[in-house]
């Protein structure tokens, strides 16, 4: 345990003078400006429905980017300067390693999911919404929901960065799953066990008659589903890690 | 008996079919500079790697310490600095901030790492990031990470490797001092002979994945040998001079050739062709170098017979190993 915040901390290092918190800003940015040009109604539900407009770009295009950058990103260092050989020459589980790699993957995602809310409730003040009437019963399991439904496609795309030793190449990967998301989605079939799919699931289930495809599946029956994937994923990426040449 | 700090049994790793580390004993004695010595891709660079757990072998056994590596890694690592190849560093960081991110892990005081920076010399630049350093200050810097944890043994791979021979000297005089001070066992690699000869204290040589010789450094330079080359005006009538003075040399070249001879029959015999009227034009040293030293090794077959057949070709100076010719 000791050994694994260790790993941890030193992690840290070789992100602080990293760019990478600039990269988890673009996401809320762009999607406050979605928020703010949108034309929801100042009403009952209005929240919801800002939430619902701002959630599409997050939850569709950027949360299985950022998912893909940031595993890809914690890989970087070691890969480009030859660190692999130097960090599993120290005494540290390989395992130890991986796993903290892949904690610092999800805590920037929760940053970034963090960091969402905040630009929903700046774009919701702009627009003269009531703090009071914030449905947090809604928000609160979308955004938990969402940044669970990141972790398998985290550790799948953290299992793929540690296997090329290029950095494009798992963003690439990334990218061209991510964009046939919309149509996936809409696969009650196949949609719940795409991994860049679950995010935008869970976030963006309306409820009753809104919902087709994938998205009128149950939350329990996905958040297994996605929990079953995410063993799946971490399990390969440690079996292939500890075994890894270097 | 010297408690050995590294020792592998039958070590082998196969790629593709050939194999790169072909049952290699390695035995390293503790307090020792141990020169790993071979052409490139001898399979130093793989049995390094085995050595540090960072690829597994195929078969064998690899103790360090007296504990199997396999059971003990973790353990084992604790004890070991290392540097593989060329360095490793984080260029967006300097090298505190590198050195940082090791020590976190080895959890040392954090003034290690204004010690060791002090060691290799990088106090001036430590503040700097990385990515503007020379090849030589990243290996400096390499060798402040390996000895950041206070090792019992260091591992270098090629640590001269790439560098100017001033960078060479400055490595060079570091890694002599590991021992005398603070008691390390070096295990250091290199394809130049030359440089094994001035740092080691006990060598190895590999070729093919093979070991083809372990024992300590006198006993490779009484291997090695060096030949004496006398130049004369009559050499066939030197011959019966040298004879006379019990030695026994062969002619190459027009020069009379001496192996094994010491510093005072060398003066004996060359005192004895003045008064024989012999016109000497030079008497020079000539050492073998790695790659006739290899030759000699490997068409022998195996270690145990390398000395068997000494018999050089010309003795001409070859790119490997740097021999130098000492006139006398």
């Amino acid at each position: 345990m000791a050994i694994w915040i260790s790993a941890l901390r030193s992690e840290r290092i070789k992100l602080g003078r990293s760019q990478i918190i600039l990269l988890a800003v673009i996401d809320p940015i762009l999607c406050a400006v979605v928020g703010l040009m949108a034309n929801v109604s100042n009403e009952e539900g209005s929240w919801t429905g800002l939430f619902m407009v701002m959630t599409l770009l997050h939850a569709l295009l950027f949360m299985p980017m950022m998912a893909g950058i940031f595993s890809a990103f914690v890989c970087r260092y070691e890969h480009a300067g030859g660190g692999w050989k130097q960090i599993l020459s120290l005494p540290v589980s390989r395992s130890a390693l991986y796993l903290s790699k892949l904690l610092v993957v999800a805590g920037t995602l929760a940053f970034n999911q963090l960091l969402f809310l905040i630009v929903v409730l700046g774009a919701g003040l702009c627009k003269g919404f009531d703090l009071s009437l914030i449905p947090w019963e809604v928000f609160a399991p979308k955004l938990v929901g969402g940044f669970v439904a990141c972790l398998p496609l985290a550790a799948l795309q953290l299992f793929v960065s540690t296997v090329w030793s290029s950095f494009a190449a798992p963003l690439v990967l990334n990218m061209v799953f991510t964009v046939p998301n919309i149509l996936v989605a809409n696969s009650v079939t196949y949609g719940p066990y795409y991994p860049w799919a679950q995010p935008m699931l869970v976030m963006m289930q309306a409820g009753g008659e809104y919902d087709f495809g994938a998205f009128g599946l149950p939350i329990e029956s996905l958040m297994i589903t996605v929990g079953g994937s995410f063993l799946v994923f971490l399990a390969a990426g440690l079996v292939y890690f500890n075994r890894k040449p270097v | 008996m010297t408690e050995m700090m590294i020792e592998t049994r039958n070590l082998t790793k196969k790629y593709r079919g050939t194999r790169a580390v072909d049952a290699l004993n390695l035995a390293i004695p503790q307090g020792e500079i141990y020169g790993f010595l071979g052409p490139n891709g001898a399979g130093k660079t793989t049995t390094i790697r085995m050595l540090l757990g960072l690829i597994k072998p195929d078969s064998g056994l690899v103790q360090i310490f007296g504990q199997d590596l396999k059971r003990e890694r973790i353990k084992i690592l604790r004890r070991v600095g290392s540097l593989v190849e060329y360095p490793s560093y984080y260029g967006h960081l300097n090298a505190v901030e590198n050195l940082e991110t090791i020590r976190r892990i080895l959890n040392v005081p954090k003034n290690r790492i204004d010690e060791v920076l002090h060691t290799v010399g990088l106090t001036k630049d430590a503040k700097r990031s990385v990515k503007g350093y020379s090849l030589g200050m990243k290996q400096r810097l390499g060798i402040a990470s390996a000895l950041l944890g206070g090792p019992e043994l260091l591992i270098l791979d090629e640590p001269t490797n790439g560098l100017d021979p001033s960078g060479i000297l400055e490595i060079r005089e570091l890694i002599k001092k590991m021992p005398q001070e603070q008691g390390i066992t070096v295990l250091v690699s290199s394809h130049l002979l030359s440089e094994i000869e001035q740092m080691a204290s006990s060598v190895g040589i590999v070729n093919q994945g093979k070991m083809i010789f372990q024992d300590s450094m006198p006993n490779l330079q009484r291997k090695a040998g060096s030949e004496i080359h006398i130049a004369l005006s009559d050499p066939e009538a030197g011959m019966i001079t040298a004879r006379e003075q019990g030695c026994f040399p062969r002619l190459d070249q027009g020069k009379m050739v001496f192996k094994g001879i010491d510093n005072g029959q060398i003066a004996r015999l060359v005192s004895a062709l003045v008064d024989a009227r012999h016109s000497i034009y030079r008497v020079e040293e000539r050492r073998k170098s790695l790659e006739d030293l290899f030759l000699t090794m490997t068409g022998s077959g195996s270690a145990d017979t390398a000395d068997a057949d000494f018999r050089s070709g010309s003795g001409a100076p070859r790119a490997a190993g740097l021999p130098r010719e000492a006139a006398q």
